[in-house]
């Protein structure tokens, strides 16, 4: 059986995005970094829990099926 | 690479890194004192409803014809879930700040004291160094690396600076205030007063605000706790609030962002390095302002880091006076706002209505705290543990 990481991830609409930071703190893993340039999620170290979606004030994060 | 050397490196231009870089400063002029802030603006964007209390915001830079307030506030109007308005404050209550040009005054005081800005430069990476930490700095001029004896954390609610030195300061979700907030020009309401409106369909978990600009324009935002708002996003809900309140209001500007209610963090200082403001949960967890505990931690903060850098000891162990001092200052009330916010949470909309009624059965000038306190009791006694045990 595979472990509960691999089977979702969070991703991001950049597009949405307003670059707050509310999401960073939310995150146990710290997999999100926020730049100059946008907000990114870490792949590898996000452990698809979830905590970051709902906050999120514009609805720009998603939890999306692992490929 | 070879590092550029400085006694302090102050993450972040807001009001926290720059209270504490101009009072480093000042009291130490021949420190090399450096603020760095990620946006290309000391001052925008702005993720603020920009409401201070008139002595907080006094304490640190005179207020009296300066440019960076909007409006000179003189009431607060708090507003049932069901609409009802109650008034319980007249006279000084505070101001509405214009925060493009508050932190470039705070940023201005800062460079006159010694301190040198620099925007549009991030902290990427931080690592211990044989004193201090070497921070890995970006910029549109490329990156640069800097050894700094001590680093003040003020970087916010999104900081990581303090993640990445070893702290804990991850929050969790049912203490995010998820915010949005509009400029709403057009609109008629009282421009002497703040607006609090109170309710599950407005604001669940949080509350909606209107904090006058000028007359016929304010902010008007809101925050909720995204685990009581059944799926709708907080620019939702705004949405609907400015529906119902402000129909043919015009919207002339966004900002949403994040507001940790949160008691401060259990440890704001390691080894060469402090936290303050929004990155270490010093927002007061009722209200949800955070300016001037921002301020009052930068100050406390640069006493501290000057006192450790003179006698040549940043370890952690010397930097706990900062800590203690911050939490004898506001840290312990805010564990008992927090409390008492959770006891809030619990009660209905029925609650606040019925209290808002029995208060305005009360004479104006007799709406103290302790009264409307007493009021809520007769109608809740199951606050009665919480208010006799953080109150009394």
């Amino acid at each position: 059986m595979l472990p509960a990481r691999a089977i979702e991830l969070a991703i991001v609409d950049l597009g949405a995005c307003d670059a707050c930071g509310l999401c960073l703190p939310l995150c146990p893993p710290g997999a999100i970094t926020l730049r100059r340039d946008g907000l990114r999620i870490d792949d590898e170290a996000c452990t698809g829990c979830r905590k970051c979606v709902a906050p999120c004030p514009v609805g720009a994060l998603e939890m999306v099926a692992r490929a | 690479m070879t590092a550029e050397r400085v006694d302090a490196l102050v993450v972040g231009g807001g009001p926290a890194g720059l209270i504490a870089a101009r009072e480093l400063a000042a009291r130490a002029p021949r420190r090399r004192v450096v603020v760095v802030e990620r946006d290309p603006a000391i001052g925008a964007p702005v993720r603020c409803g920009e409401g201070v209390g008139s002595a907080g915001v006094a304490e640190f830079i005179d207020p009296v014809g300066a440019p960076w307030v909007s409006r000179r506030i003189t009431r607060v109007i708090f507003r049932a879930p069901d609409g009802a308005e109650v008034r319980v404050a007249e006279g000084d209550v505070g101001f509405i700040l214009d925060r493009t040009r508050f932190e470039p005054a705070l940023a201005a005081e800062a460079a006159a004291a010694g301190a040198e800005i620099r925007v549009a430069t991030e902290v990427t990476a931080l690592a211990r160094a044989a004193e201090g930490w070497l921070a890995t700095l970006d910029s549109p001029l490329g990156e640069a690396r800097v050894q700094a004896r001590i680093v003040i954390a003020a970087d916010g609610v999104e900081g990581m600076t303090a993640r990445w030195a070893g702290l804990d300061t991850r929050v969790p979700a049912k203490d995010m205030e998820s915010c949005a907030q509009y400029v709403v020009s057009g609109i008629d309401f009282d421009p002497d007063a703040i607006y609090l409106h109170f309710g599950n369909e407005v604001a669940p978990g949080g509350y909606a605000w209107i904090f006058p600009k000028g007359v016929g324009v304010a902010n008007v935002g809101l925050g909720v706790v995204a685990l009581r708002a059944n799926g709708c996003t907080a620019r939702a809900f705004l949405d609907r609030y400015l529906e119902r309140e402000f129909p043919r209001g015009v919207v002339t500007g966004m900002t949403v962002g994040g507001v940790i209610v949160h008691p401060t963090i259990k440890r704001t200082v390691t080894d060469a390095l402090i936290v303050c403001g929004d990155a270490a949960h010093m927002i007061n967890p009722l209200s949800g302002g955070g300016i001037v505990n921002a301020m009052k931690a930068g100050r406390l903060a640069a006493h501290t880091a000057e006192e450790a850098l003179a006698a040549g000891d940043t370890s952690a162990g010397a930097l706990q006076r900062y800590h203690d001092a911050w939490m004898a200052l506001l840290g312990e009330d805010h564990i008992r706002f927090h409390r008492v916010k959770e006891a809030l949470g619990k009660l209905d909309d029925a609650f606040f209505d019925s209290l808002a009624r029995t208060v305005n059965g009360i004479p104006p000038r007799r709406r103290t705290l302790g009264r409307i306190f007493a009021s809520a009791l007769v109608r809740q006694p199951s606050l009665l543990p919480v208010v006799t045990k953080y109150f009394v």
